[in-house]
């Protein structure tokens, strides 16, 4: 019961020799993922967490069949390491990395629309199927295997609204966190189709961010193509306009982006939005 | 990094865009070389400077001086006025609005051209949206000369060359120096041609690396220039490289992340309380970053209690307790310290926390509603 990542993902950890690439390389193992590989330029042969390391991401495909990636690499060899993966074969990219330039991003985003590769992030927590595989940096210990497809951009409401979807005990089919930055792999609409399509999914919940368009698109979108019904929250509803608060997307620019606005576009089209976590989960919890 | 006025019109003109020959001022004295009638525009790295009295035409040397002494004296929203660009009037025929940004519907850079320039361009994108041309481009072909000659037709543009001109070095600009909006408006039909009357350029932090040189002259023109009068946490927050920003309130505030931040914004201001301050350390704090985090928040003086919230997924719970028992060690608190505590290792810091008699909670609802509390404590003990 998923999207994108589950018991045969077969993992490549790019960037697995640095300090966060192999303590999350740990922790994913531990949570069950088959980690199957490792990949560093230059240190090809060497072991990390039980884990073989190759100096290229074809290599390490090569060598055992992986078909999913993580990426922990500096934000300057990040866009690199994306593209890497792609041409190598991979299906699913995760790109945890913090700080690509947003040119490289358009030509990353141009490019893979050429490619059967799918980019998740950058600048996310990635992907995680309770009980079956966590392909990112979350805390796995708050998720329980259910029904309830998440999706946000931001990785750490991501948790707060799993938290409180457990305490309520709805667990999660899949929960994705699309990365806060301008341009990424995968936007909500994507995302929201993939769980259309996903039978084990019954219900979505949509967390959004003050600033930018997507959640206006992503209730467009909603209306005309989504049967399952979607639970919406948006964070910042308090925030002061005009003040950076600390992500990319995260602005009050002109009239695009406010709280009000989304919370607007979501209850035209029916969707029902949260004021709180904790309502997501009584909300969510009135369609299981 | 946001540029001021003059260091965009200066990189629109060393790219060849025509510009007025402007003159950076920065006392009264220095009004004598200028020719009139003059514009003078108060230099501050905010929009709506025209509205808020940072734009005055001049015509003679003594209304200049005294019109540089005023608006040298003045703040405009909350940044005071440190420099002025003088430029000699223009007479202006028509305002056109030219920008390339990044369209967040196509992920690809885009040309927007409006020939009702000058005004608010998003209240025409409201009201009138067929008046604006918007052209994504494919980001390894670059703009086609079809697209600038249809931009140009919308734009009913006699001198189709410099047109043409002016919209490809904006381009180079814009992929050479990794920016992520070069907005020129008004772009000003004269006697004399084509003239980018106001330009805003925002280049990408996250390119920086990449043009070393650039952004070390332009950050230290900013650094005086931009210079606002910051509050001991501000400065400390800034060298931290902490976001900070001060609000009114007296609940102190550290998150781990903007979602979950801006997040409990929404849940203090829901029970009643009132934030002090946001503060976010980013997905990579360690210990060190949360020992000074609680420095820079705890400088505010109005700070009553403080809300330590943490849901790591790469901030590892170990390490903040380990920061915030350094904090201690250092230095006792003296409001009242609520921490919550979730995530990678969150069993480890628990412990750590426990050592040093702090009980964390797990539920983000409880610790608002204990803080809140706190503070009206406090309050009601003093009253």
């Amino acid at each position: 019961m998923s999207i994108l990542v589950n018991k045969q993902t077969r993992l490549v950890v790019q960037g697995i020799t640095g300090r966060e690439g192999e303590f999350h390389t740990r922790q994913m193992i531990e949570y069950g993922t088959n980690v199957v590989a490792g990949v560093t330029p230059g240190k090809g042969g060497s072991w990390v967490a039980g884990v073989p390391v190759f100096d290229t991401v074809r290599e390490a495909v090569e060598a055992t069949e992986a078909n999913t990636s993580i990426i922990y690499v500096p934000a300057r060899f990040a866009a690199d390491a994306i593209l890497e993966a792609a041409d190598a074969g991979i299906q699913v990219v995760v790109c945890i990395t913090e700080g690509i330039p947003v040119l490289d991003m358009i030509k990353i985003r141009a490019y893979l629309d050429c490619v059967p590769t799918r980019l998740i992030g950058p600048n996310c927590p990635g992907i995680i199927t309770p009980g079956e595989a966590k392909v990112g940096i979350m805390p796995g210990h708050i998720h329980i295997p259910g029904p309830v497809g998440v999706v946000s951009r931001s990785g750490t409401l991501t948790y707060e609204v799993v938290y409180a979807l457990t305490e309520r005990g709805l667990g999660q089919s899949t929960a994705i966190g699309i990365g806060g930055d301008p341009i990424v792999g995968t936007d909500f609409i994507e995302v929201l189709s993939l769980f259309e399509e996903d039978p084990h999914t019954e219900q979505v919940v949509l967390i959004g961010e003050i600033g930018g368009s997507d959640e206006q698109r992503a209730a467009d979108f909603i209306a005309r193509h989504m049967s399952k019904p979607v639970t919406a929250f948006i964070a910042g509803q308090t925030a002061p306009p005009g003040k950076r608060m600390g992500h990319a997307g995260a602005i009050i620019e002109g009239g695009e982006g406010t709280a009000a606005e989304k919370i607007a576009a979501f209850e035209a089209v029916g969707v029902r939005v949260a004021r709180h976590p904790g309502e997501i989960a009584e909300l969510a919890a009135q369609f299981a | 990094m946001r540029l001021f006025e003059f260091q965009a019109k200066r990189l629109l003109a060393e790219c060849g865009v025509p510009v007025p020959p402007g003159i950076l001022i920065r006392s009264p004295s220095e009004v004598a070389g200028l020719a009139f009638p003059a514009v003078l525009k108060a230099q501050v790295p905010v929009g709506g400077r025209g509205k808020a009295g940072g734009i005055r035409v001049v015509h003679h040397a003594d209304e200049a001086r005294m019109a540089v002494e005023e608006l040298l004296g003045t703040r405009i929203r909350g940044y005071p006025v440190r420099a002025i660009l003088a430029e000699p009037r223009v007479k202006v025929s028509r305002e056109l609005y030219l920008a390339l940004l990044v369209d967040p519907r196509t992920n690809r850079p885009m040309v927007i051209a409006s020939a009702a320039g000058g005004m608010e361009i998003e209240e025409i994108a409201r009201q009138a949206p067929e008046q604006i041309v918007r052209k994504p481009f494919d980001p390894f072909i670059g703009l086609p000369s079809h697209l600038i000659r249809s931009a140009g037709k919308a734009l009913a543009i006699q001198d189709a060359p410099t047109f043409g001109a002016i919209l490809e070095a904006m381009v180079g600009l814009f992929t050479s120096q990794d920016a992520t909006l070069v907005e020129i408006n008004p772009l000003a039909e004269t006697p004399d041609g084509l003239v980018a009357l106001d330009a805003k350029i925002v280049l990408d932090d996250k390119a920086a690396y990449r043009h070393t040189e650039l952004f070390a002259r332009l950050s230290e023109e900013q650094k005086e220039l931009g210079r606002t009068d910051k509050t001991p946490a501000e400065v400390l927050a800034e060298e931290r490289r902490i976001t900070y920003i001060l609000l009114e309130g007296e609940i102190g505030l550290i998150t781990d992340g903007a979602g979950t931040g801006m997040l409990t914004l929404d849940l203090i201001q829901e029970a009643g309380g009132r934030p002090a301050n946001f503060c976010e350390m980013g997905g990579l704090a360690n210990a060190e970053i949360m020992a000074q985090a609680m420095e820079v928040v705890l400088a505010n003086p109005r700070v009553k209690a403080l809300l330590i919230s943490l849901i790591g997924g790469l901030t590892r719970m170990d390490e903040m307790a380990e920061g915030i028992v350094r904090y201690l060690e250092r230095q006792p608190v003296t409001v009242p310290l609520i921490v919550r505590m979730c995530g990678t290792q969150e069993e480890v810091g628990k412990a750590t926390l426990r050592r040093v008699g702090i009980e964390p909670f797990d539920d983000l609802d409880e610790a608002v509603r204990r803080v809140v509390q706190a503070v009206e404590g406090a309050s009601a003990c003093r009253s």
